[in-house]
């Protein structure tokens, strides 16, 4: 009650002026240590959900989940009766901390200038004390990748925690991904209306170079890490000069970090994958919109989907209404691995309700949660350390009234890396606000 | 369809009027409304929205009106009444969108002056606008089609149900009292967007240039009105020029005469407030804010307004600098300051799923069920001035109805049945049925272009050898 | 009327109409022989036309040949009235392409446009026939086309033209014949820049013409104490179209636009014809109960060349263009009065267009009273010709067969009762030699920035049409990428260092008289440059 005071107070002093006046205090994280949530249904999701049962967090891990778990001295004891407990939701695709107004472009960072920006690293831009952070992390979403856009290469995510004082203390994992921004034929201009002839040869032609930069960069990126190797084992003297652009790319070529490769049309995906397996380089695919027209090659390579956004228009005229939301149920079926995108940043916060509209279109309604859980955490390789309940990870832990899924379900409790997060943002402390207009 | 193979010449024609026939005869099945056709709707929830919800309930159409609802046992059909067993499912009145933007051919835009009242978006309606069959795939039948917000007063709305695959004509709801976009903030001052090099910028580029905008519409439109007064109060008329009708002027007239329903978009409180202030100085109201993302701010102002409310997307915030204050609490706050309010899309594919904004208005602000239901439906209906027809599940209102497989505030519900005044316009059974018919169509109507573009190269190559042809160029 | 401008036309077509025109002063002809499709009436086996001064003075079975007639044998060929084209914007400037809202940097025009045209605006006066224009529409079988101008909202007044005469007024058959509107909106911010506005614009425009109209009489009748109306041509010019002297054409297409048209149409009492008309297939039934004529154009939808976008496209896209064919036919087994013309087709689309249509339903006969006839009745003008009758204008077209016959050919062409010898076919010419490629070689390029020219080095060569080759200057240098040359027309691409980054700069212009003239389209905007060679 508090703090909630002096949050209030806070936000008044700087209500006046709420871009420049970014809510350090709002993203202070709780206080960190041992927690015990007794009697609750303890949602795992890599296990049975167990009734009455226990999670206990202490030193930012969770350390036992059960029927019956041991309660460490000094512990909060949280009643959890009548709710329930589920892993923080992850967001496979965001800019969140890349940008706070999306039509002042002071305060956008998401999109560097040119096709080719393999050196862009989302990690050193993210603004922690966005007022984008507590608006999602208060609908259950913990850990988003928050990724660079634009361009042909776009840079390098980060999969990032919604909590903490630093960039660095925020991110989970960067590079988390090499996105790229598969070239495809722009047919349509801004204006919606088709193009003419001329445009559309302009549009081919420019499809066609921005492929051809595309394999050449990393046909340079792959001689550039030969001698690079090279150098490094043999002859220290013929180092290659040190050019950012193609020393970016060296840990891809390596095998180190994936391709995010975003594409939505069938066509676009095909010719993704082509390109993958020339450079043989493991892809992720992001988009996604027409996977259903591809599933027996995605299984076949083994490219897991980054779907979404789910609440987008079908691209085509003659697409089923249903065909965003039916994606993860063909997908599923097909037994390819996928995860939840919203692919924006103040609206995140639809992820889990995104989710569910695929469980509407066939998916089964565990699959939509694994699909904001441990799904991603696997595609990205952090299950070990987060997208379920289990001892030993990190404690992403959310406590809820019902099925996060469901709209009309309510956040009761939050903790991100251990920390008792306050269930408020820039967005809350506005309403208490002006609840209190005379 | 082979047999209709009946001769080459004819072949083109035939083939293709089945095709045609076949799903005209499909969709008529449907649409058929005999004024008296019975359809009773058994065992739904019914969620009448202004008399409580019924579990177990039945509703009785008969033509294209609701004749009856109550639970099960009260509600008797006629003998050749359709009866389609709802069980387990739930029924809500069409969801009524107070801002779109869908089946406008070109520009939703008359960029080119501050003032563009003269246009109409009724003009401009089109009935090929996929997006109206996928709205009423999410339980949407009825939209107010806005003008863009490119300038301070921009055209004519138009109220429409999406009857899709109805002549446009068909579309619009002929009683619905007429409207006006009018725009603040941001883009009528073009913040955001700028006319290509060569052209100048156009007044106004602030908000006090906004206001002077309407201010100055309005100071003409009553010179224009005295004009004509003049005009119409002379006895020597056959002797006098007559003063010229001006359509925009007409429009910023009727406006002043209170005939004409002022829809205006609008983020910032201030502008809200200077909105209010200057209608209050020409004497007219504004019916309805749009967007009013800062409607939470000023809702005692307007209320006490006393225009129709607000209609609002719940949750979209921080695309811009003007939609920065935009929180979700905005819905409950107003609708507890006495501000009717409506949540609406401004979106083609928001429009998909209005429900589940109402639903926010829940959880954001803690409205109750009822409340929230009334966001998406009879609260648009009193806004466009059509709540005396949809909006609600009553008897004597259009039968304009969304048959949910489950309840309309659950994320996993979808929409099985839409109907608009006793039609079925989206049935999800008859869309995945629809999917196979139009993938043979389409194949049947390629395979048939290729054949005649085989005949005609056929016969190409039987000229060719001889000598030039004298007439034609087939190229 | 014609008198007021003929000294200006004149003046004109002397230059217009220097290519020579092969043909024969108007002279006396007994066509015998052949077979006669008068249309409006019976076909006649051996029937004899008689054509003197220009004007059909007999046509029948056992006419007596006049003593001082050229006697032409068509034994075994077909006679037909001339066809009339009643849709074409022949020798007329090309609209100016619109800039829209959201355009991405270099769709906008590249260059000034022309200047809108207006209702005043007369399409006699301004169009340009050049010999070639006149052959290629006479090598079809055209006698007689309708011209007017596509560009803008008031299209302005259409001329009839009968293609053969000494200048543009001589060919002159009624002028103005229709006031045309088409539904194109302005380029943004320039009202009207949306349909909607244009709309609106017509609407607006109507009620002034009225008004003016009103006013002038009011004023005319007793100007004491009075203000004088300020004159206005263009509200003038639509003062007969309120009358319902002159028909209006409304350029539609779609279902929607055609009812906007009607709605038009209705609003301000106007006698109206729909032109293009491509969706009355599936509302022929509604287009004949609103009695209106229909200019039908055969330009009928192409599929894209592609195979994979013909498949990709929408059912409804794949409808409109496998059934737009049977627009035709379907009218006219209803009776409606329709022609067929060329619209934006080129002239030597216009008889294969129409053999479409025959494939899709339309019997032949309806077809060439579609070419004829109905288009002179449409436009008043079935008195002077679209069809073989006495005292008729002697258009006349002589085939080896049936005139929509992919094989026939024409064998004799009159039009105003001259013959005229119609151009040999000729073979492509040959490729010009690379030696005299216009483009190879060193060019200074000078591209106009905002904040000053900047200077470019270029060498560039020339490989069939592909354009390779290197560049460079203060913002770097380089190879040249997607570079082509086209007959005049070239393109290709630079990555330019500026300040913050490298960019892509794409030129396009074209080369005339060892200067390129063009855009170059940047990431800051779009400019112009020129280029000439290197000393």
């Amino acid at each position: 009650m508090k703090l909630r005071t002096m949050l209030l107070c806070a936000a008044l002093m700087t209500a006046s002026l709420p871009i420049a006046g970014q809510s350090v205090i709002l993203n202070n994280p709780g206080p960190g240590g041992a927690y015990v949530i007794r009697n609750a249904t303890i949602y795992p999701v890599t296990s049975a959900p167990i009734e009455s049962g226990s999670i206990v967090i202490a030193g930012g891990k969770i350390v036992a989940v059960g029927r019956t778990v041991d309660t460490p001295e000094g512990a909060t004891v949280i009643d959890g009766t009548g709710l329930s407990v589920y892993p923080g939701m992850i967001d496979s695709g965001t800019s969140i901390g890349l940008t706070e107004v999306g039509s002042v472009a002071g305060t956008r960072d998401i999109q560097e200038l040119g096709d080719l920006n393999p050196n862009a690293v989302a990690a050193v831009a993210l603004n922690p004390h966005s007022n984008v952070i507590p608006v999602t992390r208060i609908n259950g979403i913990t850990t988003v990748l928050t990724e660079p856009g634009g361009g042909i290469i776009s840079g390098q995510s980060a999969l990032i925690q919604l909590s903490g004082w630093t960039p660095p203390e925020m991110v989970l994992k960067s590079p988390a991904g090499m996105h790229i921004n598969f070239p495809r034929v722009r047919t349509t201009p801004l204006s919606g209306q088709p193009q003419d002839e001329e445009g559309e040869k302009r549009a081919k032609k420019q499809y066609t170079s921005q492929l051809e930069k595309l394999r050449d960069t990393f046909r340079d990126a792959k001689a550039y890490e030969k001698a690079l190797s090279a150098s490094e084992k043999i002859n220290a003297q013929h180092r290659p000069e040190k050019d950012l652009i193609l020393h970016a790319l060296v840990p891809v070529v390596r095998g180190d970090v994936p391709l995010v490769i975003f594409a939505n049309l069938e066509a676009d995906i095909r010719e993704a994958m082509k390109f993958s397996d020339e450079v043989g380089i493991r892809m992720i695919l992001s988009g996604g919109q027409e996977v259903q027209r591809v599933l027996p090659e995605l299984r076949s390579k083994n490219v897991p989907v980054l779907l979404g956004p789910i609440w987008t228009l079908p691209g085509k005229e003659d697409d089923p209404y249903d065909l965003l939301f039916s994606n993860a149920a063909a997908l599923h079926q097909a037994g390819i691995r996928f995860a939840i995108r919203t692919g924006g940043a103040h609206n995140a916060r639809h992820l889990p309700y995104q989710a569910a509209a695929c469980a509407a279109f066939g998916l089964p309604k565990e699959e939509a949660l694994r699909a904001v859980t441990i799904s991603p955490a696997e595609i990205f390789g952090v299950a070990d350390r987060i997208g379920s309940l289990e001892a030993g990870k990190i404690a992403n832990v959310i406590v809820t009234d019902g099925d996060p899924l469901e709209i009309r379900t309510n956040l009761v409790r939050l903790f991100i890396g251990g920390e008792d997060i306050p269930l408020d943002s820039y967005h809350t402390l506005q309403y208490d606000k002006f609840s209190r207009r005379p | 369809m082979s047999q209709l193979r009946i001769s080459n010449c004819g072949f083109i024609v035939r083939r293709t009027s089945v095709a045609i026939v076949t799903l005209i005869s499909t969709f008529q099945l449907y649409a058929q409304t005999a004024a008296n056709r019975e359809i009773l709707i058994r065992n739904a929830t019914v969620m009448t929205i202004t008399n409580g919800t019924i579990p177990g309930g039945s509703v009785l159409i008969r033509g294209s009106k609701i004749v009856a609802v109550g639970p099960d046992d009260q509600v008797r059909a006629g003998a050749g009444a359709e009866v389609i067993d709802a069980t387990g499912r739930y029924l809500m009145p069409g969801i009524i969108d107070t801002h779109s933007h869908t089946a406008v051919e070109g520009s939703v835009n008359e960029i080119s002056l501050p003032n563009t009242g003269m246009v109409r978006v009724h003009d401009a309606l089109t009935n090929e606008d996929i997006s109206a069959y996928r709205q009423l795939a999410g339980g949407t039948t009825t939209a107010n089609i806005l003008h863009g917000s490119a300038n301070a007063i921009g055209g004519q709305n138009a109220v429409v149900k999406w009857k899709w695959g109805r002549p446009i004509s068909e579309w619009p709801i002929a009683d619905a009292p007429p409207g006006i976009k009018f725009a603040l903030g941001e883009n009528p001052k073009s913040a955001n967007f700028s006319p290509p090099a060569g052209v100048a910028k156009q007044y106004p580029a602030t908000r006090m240039g906004v206001a002077e905008v309407v201010r100055d519409s309005f100071t003409k439109a009553r010179a224009y009105m005295a004009e004509w007064d003049t005009w119409n109060a002379s006895r020597n008329k056959a002797n006098l020029i007559p003063p010229r009708r001006d359509l925009l002027m007409e429009e910023m007239a009727e406006i002043l005469r209170g005939n004409v329903q002022v829809h205006a978009h609008c983020y910032r409180s201030d502008e809200i407030v200077m909105l209010i202030n200057l209608a209050d100085e020409f004497g007219f109201k504004i019916a309805t804010f749009q967007h009013v993302l800062e409607g939470y701010k000023v809702a005692k102002e307007i209320a006490a307004h006393g225009g129709l409310g607000a209609g609002t997307f719940i949750d979209w915030w921080g695309f811009k600098a003007e939609s920065y204050d935009g929180i979700p609490h905005n819905v409950a706050l107003m609708t507890r300051n006495g501000v009717l309010v409506s949540v609406n899309s401004d979106s083609d594919e928001l429009a998909r799923h209005l429900n589940l904004d109402a639903a926010k208005a829940m959880k954001y602000g803690g409205l109750s069920e009822e409340e929230a239901l009334k966001t998406a439906t009879i609260n648009a209906a009193r806004q466009l001035g059509v709540g005396h027809r949809i909006g609600s599940i009553e008897p004597g209102k259009d039968a304009d109805l969304v048959l949910w497989s489950g309840h309309p505030f659950s994320t996993y519900s979808r929409v099985e049945t839409t109907m608009i005044e006793g039609e079925v316009y989206f049935d999800r059974n008859r869309d995945l049925q629809q999917r196979e018919d139009r993938k043979r169509e389409k194949e049947a109507l390629l395979t048939q272009e290729r054949e005649a573009e085989e005949r005609e190269k056929a016969r190409a190559k039987s000229t060719a050898g001889g000598s030039k042809r004298g007439m034609g160029n087939e190229r | 009327m014609l008198s007021r401008c003929r000294q200006l036309l004149l003046i004109i077509a002397a230059f217009l109409l220097a290519v020579p025109l092969v043909a024969q002063p108007p002279g006396v002809y007994a066509i015998t022989g052949g077979t006669v499709h008068p249309v409006g009436g019976a076909d006649i086996e051996g029937g004899t036309v008689i054509v003197r001064g220009g004007l059909i003075e007999a046509v029948g079975r056992n006419i007596p040949l006049p003593p001082d007639a050229v006697e032409v044998d068509v034994s075994g060929m077909h006679v037909y009235p001339g066809l009339f084209d009643a849709q074409t914007a022949s020798g007329l400037p090309e609209p100016a392409r619109r800039a829209s809202f959201g355009d991405e940097a270099g769709t906008a025009p590249r260059a000034t446009p022309a200047p809108e045209p207006t209702a005043t605006f007369r399409a006699a006066e301004t169009t340009k026939l050049t010999g070639e224009m006149l052959d290629s529409r006479r090598k079809t079988g055209v006698t007689t086309i309708l011209v007017a101008s596509n560009a803008g909202i008031f299209n302005g007044q259409s001329a009839i033209l009968n293609l053969y005469g000494d200048d543009i007024p001589a060919m002159v058959l009624k002028s103005p014949a229709t006031q045309q509107i088409s539904f194109n909106p302005r380029s943004s911010w320039t009202y009207p820049d949306s349909l909607m506005g244009v709309i609106a614009h017509i609407r607006q425009t109507m009620l002034d013409a009225a008004q003016y109209d009103a006013a002038s009489r009011i004023y005319s009748r007793d100007p004491a104490g009075k203000r004088r109306p300020t004159p206005d041509v263009n509200l003038e010019a639509l003062a007969p179209v309120l009358r319902g002297e002159l028909p209006v054409v409304f350029i539609a297409d779609s279902e929607t636009m055609i009812r906007r048209s009607r709605t038009l149409a209705e609003e301000s009492k106007l006698r109206w014809i729909l032109s293009g008309g491509r969706n009355t297939y599936r509302m022929a039934d509604e287009i004949r109960s609103w009695g209106v004529p229909v200019l039908l154009s055969v330009n009928f939808p192409k599929p894209p060349a592609n195979a994979d976008e013909r498949t990709e496209e929408p059912l409804r896209v794949i409808r409109e263009r496998v059934l737009s064919v049977t627009a035709p036919a379907e009218l006219a087994r209803r009776n409606v009065p329709f022609a067929l013309v060329s619209g934006k087709a080129a002239p030597a689309d216009f008889i294969s267009g129409i053999r479409k249509a025959i494939d899709a339903g339309l019997s032949e006969t309806a077809a060439l009273r579609a070419v004829t006839l109905t288009p002179a009745e449409i436009l008043g003008v079935d008195r002077q010709i679209g069809s073989i009758a006495r005292g008729k204008i002697a258009n006349l077209v002589v085939t080896d067969g049936p005139i929509f016959d992919r094989d026939s050919k024409i064998k004799h062409l009159y039009i105003d009762g001259r013959e005229i010898r119609l151009p040999a076919e000729t073979t492509a010419s040959p490729a010009t030699p690379a030696s005299a490629s216009p483009i190879d070689g060193a060019w200074n390029l000078t591209v106009r920035a905002p904040d000053g020219d900047v200077s470019i080095q270029a060498t560039l060569r020339l490989q069939g049409t592909e354009l390779t080759g290197t560049y460079s200057g203060s913002a770097g240098s380089g190879d040249i990428r997607s570079g082509s040359f086209n007959e005049n027309r070239l393109e290709f691409d630079i990555t330019i260092q500026t300040q913050a980054e490298p960019s892509d700069w794409s030129f396009s212009g074209t080369v005339e008289n060892a200067t390129i003239r063009g855009t170059v389209r940047t990431n800051l905007g779009q400019f112009e440059f020129t280029g000439s060679r290197t000393p």
